[in-house]
This record gives C-alpha cells, structure tokens and sequence, in this order.
C-alpha cells in the first residue's frame, strides 16, 4: 500500500506537509485541466498546417477530455495498488511522452493518438489520486485546502493561454507542443511531494490485506502449479478490487452518482455556447470574450472563496446543502438565460454563474469524502469523474443539435436548467428521505442511544454524536459546556 | 470538476453574395458629353473613340452602377454619334461623387480599387455662395491637366464631370477636380488596384519540414498569382518546375498557397505574393523564418533539468524526515512501552476518576 516507512498519524493534520499537497494539487490541477484547455489555441496552427477543417482539429480536444474522464477509475486503481506518488509521477510522465511525440506528428491521426489518448490516459493518472490526497490530509479546513487546489484550473488557464500563444509565435506549434510537454513533466514533481500517510480509518484495511496474503503460501505450498497461482492473484486481485469499490453498493454514493449524471449534462454546453448566444443577441464580438473571462476570474473567486466560507463552523456540517444549494441556482441561472438579451443583463448572469459554478466544482470531493470516507476516496472520485466523461461528450453536440432545429437557444438552456436542478432535487430529496429514516428508527428503537440520553438537549446531542463518530473524545470537552474535566 | 471545451473559433461571416449583374443601361439612357471646352468640336475627338470601340466592343456583358449620389445633369447638345458608338460597348460603368463648399479647409479625397477595365464618371460639386459663374473647375490627372469635362451649374451649385475609361494601368493614379486657385479646393480621386493581404507575423519553420505560405484578397479575383522570392531587394521568381520542393495551388480564384518542402537554413527570407490584375499588379510580403530543432530543445533541457533536481530534492528531504521521525519514534514506542507497564500495575487506580467524571455530570443534570 504505503510506500515507504509509515507516517504515524492518526488523524489528518490539517496543515504542515498538507499545504504542500494542496501545492501539488494546485500544479496537477494547472497541468491537467488548463493545458487540455489551451490546447484548443493550437487548432488553428492545425488547421492551416494540416489543411483540414476546424471539426476534424475539434477532435483532438473532445479525446484529451473524454479520455481523462474515462479513465480516472484506473488512475485511483494504479494509486491505490502501487502509491500516489508512484501514479503521478508515471501519469507526468505518460502526458509529457504524449505532447513530445506530438510535436513530431505529420498528420491529424498521429496527434489524435499521442496528443489524444497518450496525454488523456497521463493526466488521468494524475488527477484523481491528487485530488485524494487532499482529502486525506485535510479534515477541518477540507473545503478551503479543495477550493485553492481545484482554482488551479481557472488560474492555469488565465496565465498558460498568453503563454501559450507566445510560445506558438516564438516556435511554431511543433516547438510550443515540445516546451508544453517539458511543463507537463512538472507532474513529476507534484507525484514526489505526494507523501502518503496512514490515517486512523485506514488502520483496518491493512489487517484484511494482509488476512488476504497470508492465505498466498498456503496455495503455493499445496500445489506449485502455474495455474493455481494464476488462480490466486485473480481471487486476490477481485478480493482487494470488490473491498475497493463496495462503496459502489451504498444508495447514498448510487444517488451522487446518478445527481453527477444529471449535473455533467447541464454544466458544459454553457462554455460551448455562451459567446455564440451573446453574439446572437446583439454583443459585439470583444464584449462576448470579457463575458467569458469575467466566468473564468469569477470562477475562481467562487473556488477559493466558498471553500473557505463552506469550512466556518456554521456551515460545516451543511456542506452537502451548500452543494446542492449552488447546483440549484446554477440550475435557475439557466432558466434564466434566454431572458437575458443585452450585456448589462448577461454580465450579472455571468458572475453568478461562474461564482456557483467554481462553488459546487470545490464541494464535489468534500461531498464524495463525506459518503464514502477517506478510505475510498481515491476510487469514488475515480468512478465521480468518469461518470462526467459521457455527459461532457454527449451534452454540447445535443445541445447544438437543439439550436439548429428550434432555431433558438431557449429550449436547449432550459434542458440545461432543469437537468441541474433535477440533479440537486434530487439530492435534498435523497437526505429527506434518509433524515426521517433515522428520525423513524431512533423513535422505534427501543434502547436508545446512551449518549443522547445524558443530554436534554436534542440538537446538541446530534452534533455531538457526529462529533464523537468523527472524532477522539477529546472533542468532547470542546462542546461540553460546565467544568471542565479534570 | 468541468472540461471546457472551448470555443470554436469564431466564424466568419459568410461572403458576401456578388452584386447582382444589372443590364447595360447606354443604349436606353441619353447621355450628354461635353467634348473638351464649348470652344472644342465634336469631331476632333471621334476617331480616339472610335478606337476605343472597336477594342472593346467583344468585352463580355457587365454593368453595375455604383453611383453614390445623383448629380443632377442639364443636358446641353447631344453627340448623337457618340450614343451610337457607345451603345455596342459594355464595360462596367462606375460613377463617383465628391462634393466640395467653399469653406472645406482640407482637400476631400476618395479612395477606389478597381480590378477590371471601367467606364468611369467623375462628379465634382461645389457649392459657393458668391457668383458661380466665375469660378473656373478644372480637372488634373497627377499634374497633368485633363480635357474633355463638363460643367453645369444650378442655382448655388456648380457640378463638374469628367468621363473617361480606365483600360490600363497607365490609366490609374489619382484625378483631381480644382476650383478657385487661390484657396484651392480640391476633390481627389485615387484609384487603386485591391490590395493583397498575407500573414503579418513571420512564419516560423523547422529544417526538413514543409510550410503553406499563404496570400489573400478579399472580393477580388485576379488573373493571375505569382511567386517571388527576395534576399535583401532582388526578387527572383520561384521556380515552380522543381514539384519536389515547391508547389502552388488555391482553392479559390481570390487565394494562392505556395506549399515549400524540406526547408532548410537556405529558404528563409521574404517571399512575396503578387497577384494580377489586368490594370496592374499588388503585391504582399510574407517572411519565413527557418529554425533547427535545438532552438526549442535549450528550454525543453532545462525544464527538465529542473525536474529531475526538484524530484530528488523532495524525495531526499522526505527519506530523511522518516529516517528522523523513525529515530524518535523508536524512543517514543520505548517511552510508551514504560508507561503501559506502569499503568497496567494502576490500572484500577486510573479508572476511578472517569467514573467520577460522569457522575458529576449526572448530577449536573438531574
């Protein structure tokens, strides 16, 4: 598992080598997300070079995305069974292989292939065990150590874009795309400060590996024959795969899920189509690009911002609204949009949308870690993100196909809406359920639970109870009122 | 977590759709001409025009009629014959307007491209306020004085026209019309062929590959393109014989691709594009810079020299941090060790006081 001596520590620290993962992250988040953003400034190199039309360079870019969703299951797979820093650093440097033989390419399928598959199967390596790693380092400021990690996307992309641009005019594209790959080798390094720790939950899950091994000689005593052993690493492996995905039969992450579905739809095509409907409204060309990066800055403020607001006291155990809370608005946001027909209507629009949007983008891991625990984060985030790969592909080009037939963007945006709003019903709707489960089975149970029964205090009671699930006892005396104990 | 795909670059408009051919109006409109000054006689200039029909007279069918603003003509006598004559000839027909007062303090001046042989009609119009009939118009091509004008005047306004056919490029320059000597008011027309555009920014190459180097004009289809290529100020045709290296094609009639294989050091420079056009030639620079791929590979090295040092920074830094905390650890586990023993001989001891610990909250409560 671990590699390397154990770090002992119970709990996540919440600081010290934490803030350098959230660093880590920070970079895989700018070397992942914002260079498959800015390799879309290359089409047009692409497409005067290789004389080819703007769909056929389009490609490329819906590959890199499609591939790094797809295969985030295998990235957290390859990080659990080797280690974080073992997947990174083999995921930097998959990425950087692809954009350098990229550089060689004489013809669009070559890039398809290494810029496309070789590159997308790297940064998925990469992404989701950073993202783990957060989460495991981080318990009382998670949401804020998330929002700066993921506001390295909108960052990235606002300084590698100009960057880019003077690199394609310095070297061509063949000499950009080499100096790009050397950029991306810096995963490399993020991979190496990822310093993996035992947290007191994950104390369990060695002692049933290592039941698991232990039956391993018992096999190779009995019988030395090849296909026995074969047999052994496939129970072994299914054992180990179905301990790490059993999260999958929880109804609370099948809920997530099918909400991510419903969420992937509606987010994307507002990127592909917010300039073209400004356009179609009557803004002019350069007020439609400040719309854009009025979402890009202002995504990033909500990163960063709700992140920090989603830790205070007060919210922190209402995370999972705050989430649901900024899908729905970003939802209304949508049913708003075709009444929004001027600039000084659309830039409101904008800024709420982009805040929301970085808001729900940060609370997504802080979210997944609260229903399946740190443990399984690295798979459940795996599994997370490749159920955004589909809806991502599928959603732009429906959308499109719903604006050539109406004619106009109204039906496409309000598809858009109430796929996110179903999305964050759908959640509430879920907790609802499950409250008044609990609330039904602690009024029927007939032994209650002895630690409610020393407060009168019912709410109060609650929390502690999560608290002292969570927690040592030494959270205790942090919400006791009264003397102290001594 | 969301994948932006990104905006496809914004297209552009799509071209706009040819002018609709108009039929030829001469033989239906009765035109008036002014022969030189009312001095002048009509026959002097006929057998110039004559000329100029039986050139022309297999021109394809094509007017349009770009008139800007009407100038309202009184018709002085009529040169029948040259209605005849001119009733077989079909050129494009342009007319241009400019209108002057006597208090415009700059010249007014207006530019036109024109890419095939016209018919074109020059209006001037001053208004003045003092007598017209004393101003005096006339009409310079560069500084060469022109004959053959017309001048009417209504009222305050005194229009001046000159009509003649733009056939070659001696023809094109610049037409004046003057009025007043004095204070010299000028309208200017510049005639001009469409200009090319090409790529402003250099191209950037790498030895041994191939490049497009790409020219375009906008709403205009020459006759002909050519390639030139130029170090310092000779230009020397490229050649196009060698199809190994060089090779030139377009998909449409208003651009031309020059596709140049195995570049090497020698082929950079300027390349110029020039298109033609039966009244003249405009030409366009597109400069090619040819790189060797260690050009890019110094940065490429050096980010990955960085890498590999800030890699086996953080990996030495954290082996030796465990090797520390597996030293203290090691006392710790001994100290801890020391302490169970001593609490298990306590044991009975230590938990007395959490039992008092909750009986006082009991009593808190209760």
């Amino acid at each position: 598992m671990a590699k390397g001596a154990r770090v002992r520590s119970s709990s996540p620290p919440d600081g010290g080598w934490g803030w350098m993962i959230v660093a880590g992250c920070f970079l895989v988040t700018i070397c992942t997300r914002a260079v498959t953003r800015c390799i879309s400034i290359f089409f047009v190199e692409f497409q005067t070079y290789f004389t080819q039309d703007y769909a056929q360079t389009a490609w490329i870019h819906s590959i890199v995305d499609c591939v790094t969703m797809l295969c985030a299951p295998l990235g957290s797979v390859v990080s659990n069974h080797l280690s974080c820093q073992v997947g990174i650093m083999l995921g930097g440097l998959l990425a950087s292989t692809g954009l350098i033989l990229g550089s060689f390419a004489t013809s669009l399928k070559h890039l398809y292939l290494t810029l496309g598959v070789l590159t997308g199967l790297g940064f998925a390596l990469c992404y989701s065990p950073a993202i783990a790693m957060v989460g495991k380092y981080f318990s009382r400021r998670k949401a804020l150590a998330y929002g700066i990690a993921m506001s390295g996307s909108g960052i990235g992309t606002f300084i590698l874009a100009p960057v880019v641009q003077l690199l394609i005019e310095q070297f061509s594209w063949r000499g950009a795309l080499l100096i790009l790959g050397g950029f991306v080798l810096n995963l490399c390094v993020c991979g190496a400060l990822m310093r993996p720790i035992t947290l007191q939950e994950d104390q369990t899950t060695p002692e049933q590996n290592h039941i698991g091994r232990t039956q391993k000689p018992d096999f190779q005593r009995v019988s030395p024959c090849s296909t026995l052993t074969k047999k052994w690493v496939q129970t072994c492996l299914c054992c180990s795969l179905q301990q790490e995905y059993s999260f999958l039969l929880m109804s609370d992450f099948v809920v997530l899920a099918i909400s991510v579905l419903f969420m992937a739809y509606g987010c994307s095509p507002l990127f592909v189509y917010l300039v073209p409907y400004a356009l179609s409204v009557g803004v002019s060309h350069q007020q439609a690009a400040f719309l854009m990066s009025i979402l890009g800055v202002i995504d990033i403020i909500g990163n960063i911002t709700f992140g920090w607001l989603t830790d205070r006291r007060c919210l922190k155990n209402y995370r999972y609204v705050c989430y649901l809370f900024a899908v729905g608005l970003d939802g209304l946001c949508y049913l708003c949009l075709p009444m929004l027909q001027s600039l000084p209507l659309l830039v409101p629009f904008s800024c709420t949308f982009g805040y929301f949007d970085g808001a729900y983008v940060t609370l997504i891991p802080v979210v997944t870690a609260e229903i399946v625990g740190t443990t399984s984060l690295s798979s459940a985030l795996g599994v997370v993100y490749f159920l955004h790969a589909v809806p991502y592909l599928v959603s732009p080009p429906i959308a499109g196909w719903l604006v050539d037939t109406t004619g106009s963007y109204t039906v496409a945006f309000l598809l858009c809406g109430f796929s996110m709003i179903f999305s964050s019903v759908l959640l509430g709707f879920a907790r609802l359920v499950k409250k008044m489960k609990k609330t039904q089975l602690r009024f029927l149970a007939k032994e209650p639970d002895p630690k409610l029964q020393l407060w009168t205090n019912g709410s109060a009671a609650y929390s502690v109870a999560r608290e002292l699930d969570h927690r040592d006892e030494q959270s205790v005396a942090l919400t006791v009122p009264g003397p102290s104990p001594t | 977590m969301r994948a932006l795909p990104d905006l496809p670059g914004l297209r552009e408009p799509p071209p706009l759709l040819p002018r609709l051919l108009l039929l030829c109006l001469l033989a239906a409109v009765r035109r008036s001409w002014a022969d030189g000054n009312t001095t002048g006689s009509p026959l002097t200039s006929l057998p110039i025009r004559e000329e100029m029909m039986t050139k022309y007279s297999n021109l394809s069918v094509e007017s349009h009629n770009i008139s800007l603003t009407a100038s309202p003509l009184t018709s002085l006598p009529i040169q029948e014959e040259m209605t005849t004559k001119y009733s077989n000839l079909s050129l494009e027909r342009h007319k241009f307007n400019v209108s002057l007062t006597e208090h415009s303090s700059e010249p007014v001046e207006k530019n036109i491209t024109l890419e095939r042989p016209s018919d074109i009609e020059l209006t001037c119009q001053f208004t003045t306020s003092g007598n017209v009939n004393s101003i005096n118009p006339t009409w310079k091509k560069g500084d060469e004085q022109l004959k053959g004008y017309r001048v009417t005047a209504t009222g305050n306004i005194l229009h001046t026209q000159y009509r003649f056919i733009i056939d070659s490029n001696k023809q094109m320059g610049s037409y004046s019309c003057l009025f007043e000597e004095e204070k010299e008011q000028r309208g200017t027309f510049n005639f001009r062929v469409p200009e090319v555009q090409g790529i402003n920014k250099p191209l950037i190459t790498y030895v041994g590959d191939s490049t497009v180097l790409i020219c375009k004009c906008q709403h205009c289809s020459p006759l002909n393109w050519t390639w030139y290529s130029s170090n310092e100020s000779v230009q020397v045709p490229v050649d196009v014989r060698m199809n190994d290296k060089y090779a030139i094609n377009g998909t449409n009639a208003n651009e031309t691709r020059l596709r140049i294989m195995q570049l090497s050091e020698a082929d950079k420079g300027s390349y110029w594009c020039h298109a033609v056009f039966e009244l003249g030639e405009s030409q366009e620079r597109v400069e090619l810079v040819v790189l060797s791929y260690l050009v890019p590979l110094k940065p490429f090295l050096g980010i990955v020299v960085e890498v590999v040092l800030l890699v086996s920074v953080i990996l030495f830094c954290e082996m030796y941090t465990q090797k520390k905390k597996m030293h203290t650890d090691d006392g710790k586990e001994f100290e801890q060790a020391v302490q169970l023993k001593s609490d298990d001989s306590n044991g009975i001891e230590n938990n007395a006081p959490r039992n008092r610990k909750n009986v006082s909250y009991f009593q808190m409560i209760f």
